[in-house]
């Protein structure tokens, strides 16, 4: 059991789950074919949000992190009128520009810091090892130590928003405002002419990534103590884009696949650190030339199900 | 008179695509539009749907101004179209592209999608049904492991034309529905758009199939070099002197 439960194992399936959380935002703004690059902004924003009111203002987590997505979800409207006007690489342009000027706002404001960063704030571990050790369980629940106990259910705090998020976006996908989604984002000018507010609907998917993006902050800043400006970079940015290339963006499971890879991928070439970027490169190279939907596509899901139906029968 | 035309023009840059335009449409007729290819046919359509607007002139819908109205909003006043290159949801199943068209006459948005409310199911099923029913009206199974972009070229394009009418339109607007056709399909098409207009609606038909044309229209308008050039029934057309010209060139005295 301690080999399994270990520290280590833990702390890197923690981070699996906050990027597979971020991989749905990614996934939610791609449902209705605009490539935003303003993610990590939106993590940002909901980052320093949610860490100054827990820090400075006293509030509790649960409240802290909630409404660091929505401070991120309403910037997002702010600049979604007039980005979402823009299409394809235009947009991309626009929103990697956003997520600059989040950096740059933050690294020059005083309630965050400047470039020191935010930090001493709670973790979501402490805290829960706390309201356990106030429950009466000092040194942890059935033979785990205390940190492990509370790593667990950090892990399954984690586990309970990115269930609900699939669950969401399942319900989503088979209901009217997902079918609207993917008509945009199969043709936008016939989605508009068969009735669809294409404005209102692209503005919704771009809100609701924000959202999510800004939760993943807000997870994250209580997941690590400390938030700087460079850890909303434009490369953090670049990483959840390439959830989405590594797994695809046609189905919810893409990016949360292509999460747990690139999570995991980094740990696994631990020993070939040097080598670790390069090894990156070559991956995207290579799903650009031999499979640009992704991993995981609807096609593959098709392939798999005539596949299996096919074995059954027999 | 259901829908109006006066003088409308539109040029793009320094072209005149369509110039001062004028005719009326009334309700449970079927209106076809011919004339050569590049004659602004298609950019009528896309007048009349608010995909752009007129240089001059005016189009209301009964008496309800269109212009400056976006092309949703057109749709959900009462007028659905087909595309000339058809521009179906193409990864999408047969049904949910139906379905789509269904999304200005229902309601349920993000909460109710996903706690599934009751309202919310009742509303999804009768979609379904509707949409079900459409697919049938048109001929086209409903086969949910073939996107519809995987589907026939005759049943894409009647595919379109159950999307369109999903929108419960007043008038459906269809630019060259019987392209590509074969005789037979074009036949069937024929009582398509008859049914259609037995539904109570009103079709304005864009076609070159003249067979087609003269057969189902009560009225055609022709267009030629971005001008109306005649008006009247399929018979009075046929022997109209300037039509004729228009096809077929002038006779050399």
């Amino acid at each position: 059991m301690d080999v399994i439960l270990n520290q280590y194992y833990l702390q890197i399936a923690i981070f699996v789950l906050l990027n597979a959380i971020l991989g749905v935002s990614i996934y939610l703004t791609l449902a209705t074919g605009q490539l935003s690059l303003g993610n990590a902004g939106f993590m940002s924003i909901g980052a320093y949000t949610c860490a100054i009111l827990t820090v400075k203002a006293g509030l509790p987590i649960y409240l802290g992190i909630p409404i660091g997505g929505i401070a991120a979800s309403f910037i997002s409207i702010i600049i979604g009128f007039p980005a979402l006007r823009l299409t394809g690489i235009y947009l991309a342009i626009a929103t990697l520009g956003f997520g600059e000027v989040v950096r740059v706002i933050v690294l020059n404001l005083k309630v965050t810091n400047g470039a020191l960063g935010i930090s001493g704030i709670p973790t979501l571990g402490a805290k829960i090892g706390k309201a356990l050790s106030a429950l009466g369980f000092p040194h942890g629940v059935g033979g785990l130590t205390a940190q492990q106990t509370s790593n667990l259910m950090v892990l399954v705090v984690l586990l309970l928003c990115l269930s609900f998020l699939i669950f969401f976006c399942t319900r989503l996908n088979r209901s009217r405002v997902g079918r609207a989604f993917a008509a945009i984002k199969a043709d936008e000018s016939a989605a508009e002419a068969m009735g669809i507010n294409t404005t209102y609907y692209k503005l919704l998917a771009f809100a609701l990534g924000a959202l999510i993006a800004g939760i993943a902050g807000g997870l994250s800043a209580h997941l690590t103590f400390f938030i700087g400006p460079k850890d909303f970079a434009y490369n953090r940015t670049v990483e959840i884009l390439t959830f989405a290339v590594l797994g695809g963006s046609d189905l919810i499971i893409g990016p949360i696949v292509g999460a747990l890879l690139l999570t995991l991928l980094p740990e696994l070439l631990r020993s070939a650190s040097e080598y670790r970027l390069m090894i990156y490169g070559a991956l995207m190279v290579a799903m650009m030339a031999f499979r640009p939907q992704g991993l995981i596509s609807e096609e593959t899901v098709r392939f798999w199900k005539r596949k299996l139906g096919r074995g059954m029968k027999q | 008179m259901t829908l109006v035309l006066d003088q409308v023009s539109k040029s793009f840059g320094g072209l005149a695509a369509l110039g001062n335009v004028s005719f009326t449409v009334n309700g449970g007729e079927i209106v076809g539009i011919i004339g050569p290819n590049g004659a602004g046919k298609t950019t009528l359509f896309n007048l009349i749907t608010g995909i752009f607007p007129p240089s001059s002139g005016k189009i209301s819908y009964k008496g309800k101004n269109l212009l400056g109205i976006r092309p949703y909003k057109v749709t959900s006043l009462g007028l659905a179209r087909t595309f000339q290159n058809i521009r179906l949801f193409g990864h999408m199943s047969p049904l949910d592209n139906v379905m789509v068209g269904a999304h200005c006459r229902t309601k349920a948005g993000v909460w109710k999608g996903l706690w599934r409310t009751p309202t919310q199911r009742k509303e999804e099923k009768r979609t379904r049904e509707r949409a079900q029913a459409l697919l049938q009206l048109v001929g086209v199974e409903n086969d949910s492991d073939t996107p519809a972009g995987s589907l026939p070229y005759g049943q894409q394009r009647r595919l379109e034309i159950a999307r369109a009418l999903a929108t419960e339109p007043e008038i459906i607007l269809l630019d060259e529905p019987a392209a590509g056709m074969n005789e037979s399909e074009t036949e069937d098409l024929r009582l398509l758009i008859k049914k259609i207009q037995m539904m109570g609606k009103t079709v304005i038909l864009i076609e070159h199939d003249m067979n087609l044309v003269m057969n189902v229209c009560d009225r055609l308008v022709v267009i030629n070099f971005g001008q109306k050039i005649a008006e009247g029934t399929p018979a009075e057309i046929q022997k109209n002197p300037l039509v004729i010209e228009a096809y077929l060139g002038r006779e050399e005295a």
